[in-house]
């Protein structure tokens, strides 16, 4: 049984069908459902746990129906991600906070709350989806790399607190996917979708971006039987992309 | 039909550990094996070669390529490991021949395969390096030297052949239950995999898996290193 957030579009949708592929019955969480969740959820054999993953009692809630009508959780994959993209002083704290708020604290929470879950079962994995903005920082995204840098710390933590519980937690750290979400960056960078994608791709040395089948893959060999001795590691499939620049 | 289409995968250090646990992971996914070792393995093509006799890897290769047409992958798992030797102590004849062995029978390796793989403009090298050195390790300082430069080598060429259909990655794993770990070793010792968060030693399975599945879906590696170390390393 695995939960994967942020599951409407992008990455988590992919990851979701993936897990189904895998053999998994997935509970798939969005910040609301607008059909695409509810259809997902058809389609992975699970269920629509909708909701903002900020708020405290949502997570509790969220966690007790996925208990109650699926069983428990057996994989996390933690996704949601808000992004946007300003100057560090120039963009508004809350908005710089509520990023923190929804990628680190949330998942934290929904960490918090899983975790006796999977204790009771005996093991589990947990997933969280960093960025190699959280690796190696991004001008204009302060809140977002230090959300996921958090994120990517916090697998480290939980696989040496959970390991010896048989819970193995590890991050990805992709660099450029080629989804919707890129059009954050290229409404900060001024120029179209098409254009942030050209220039993405110029800096990845293997000369592409990495498609949502790809990541949802790195997802995939840590939740199953491949990944047993990985834990607290952060994988990066970026294509070569260096992590600081001489 | 196998679902590999004819795959072939080199294997160096087939014969036993985690060489022996990937050829047999590998040939259960429906590819061909070809083995390169002092020993027979139990491989498809098995060839007793040094790998730090450059020329005669060189043969061995072209043999695999000439027994198959095609090598679409290679795991570079030939090694030996040594522990117990405090730094000052560690002989030049010991250096030099750890050195040849893991870092120059990487190189070998490497210069006679990647030809062909560049050539063919595809293919996926996956070296075996090791958690000791990612952290470093203490008694074994002429090991982690060699397991180190691999990385270097490795993330290196990855980075020069990034514009081509060929991949470099690296494998680090974890304490290995494999015979380079001799009964006594230190890394069996009870009071040290109690330290390691999954509290025991790495499955050469879980090295193999984690090699099959770079080869197989890793498109967006590119001199990466995958670290299944059960904790060791974090």
């Amino acid at each position: 049984m695995a939960l994967v957030t942020g599951a409407a579009q992008g990455l988590g949708h992919a990851t979701a069908l993936r897990l189904a592929a895998d053999g998994f019955v997935v509970a798939v969480n969005d910040i609301a459902d607008d059909g695409r969740l509810t259809d997902l959820a058809g389609r992975v054999g699970g269920l629509a746990v909708p909701g903002d993953i900020a708020d405290p009692d949502l997570v509790t809630a969220m966690i007790a129906t996925v208990h109650e009508r699926l069983g428990g959780v057996d994989v996390l994959v933690g996704n949601a991600a808000a992004m946007e993209m300003g100057s560090f002083l120039g963009q508004d704290p809350a908005i710089w906070w509520r990023q923190i708020e929804v990628n680190l604290s949330g998942h934290f929470r929904l960490v918090q709350a899983a975790v006796p879950l999977m204790r009771a079962a005996g093991g589990g994995r947990i997933v969280l989806i960093a960025s190699e903005w959280g690796v190696s920082g991004h001008a204009n995204a302060t809140a977002y790399a230090a959300s996921k840098a958090a994120l990517i710390a916090l697998a480290k933590g939980l696989g040496r607190e959970l390991g010896p519980q048989g819970i193995l937690t590890n991050a990805i750290a992709p660099s450029y996917i080629d989804t919707e979400q890129l059009r954050v960056d290229a409404a900060d960078a001024g120029i179209s979708l098409d254009e942030m994608r050209q220039r993405y791709c110029e800096l990845v040395p293997i000369g592409r971006l990495a498609t949502v089948e790809d990541i949802a893959g790195v997802v995939s060999f840590l939740a199953g039987p491949g990944g047993s001795a990985v834990v607290g590691q952060v994988l990066q499939p970026n294509g070569g992309v260096v992590r600081t620049r001489a | 039909m196998s679902t590999s289409d004819g795959r072939v995968v080199l294997v160096t250090g087939a014969a036993s550990g985690i060489g022996a646990a990937t050829a047999a992971l590998f040939r259960q996914r429906g590819w061909r094996t070809a083995g390169i070792d002092l020993r027979p393995s139990d491989t498809d093509l098995s060839q007793a070669c040094d790998v730090t006799d450059r020329s005669g890897l060189h043969s061995a290769v072209d043999a695999v390529i000439g027994r198959f047409g095609r090598v679409d992958a290679a795991v570079l798992a030939a090694g030996y490991y040594e522990e117990g030797i405090d730094v000052c102590e560690i002989t030049k004849a010991q250096w030099d021949k750890m050195l040849g062995v893991i870092l120059g029978g990487t190189v070998n390796t490497c210069a006679a395969l990647l030809p062909h793989l560049i050539e063919r403009d595809a293919g996926s090298v996956i070296a075996i390096s090791s958690e000791l050195a990612l952290a470093g390790s203490a008694t074994d300082l002429h090991y982690v030297a060699a397991k180190g430069a691999v990385l270097g080598l490795i993330k290196s060429l990855a980075a020069e052949l990034a514009a081509t259909g060929v991949r470099l990655n690296i494998v680090a794993p974890g304490p290995t239950d494999t015979p380079l770990l001799a009964a006594d070793s230190l890394w069996r010792k009870a009071d040290y995999l109690a330290t390691l968060p999954l509290g025991r030693l790495v499955r050469p399975q879980e090295i193999a898996a984690a090699a099959y599945y770079l080869v197989t879906e890793g498109v967006m590696y590119c001199g990466e290193v995958l670290s299944p170390n059960a904790g060791a390393v974090i």
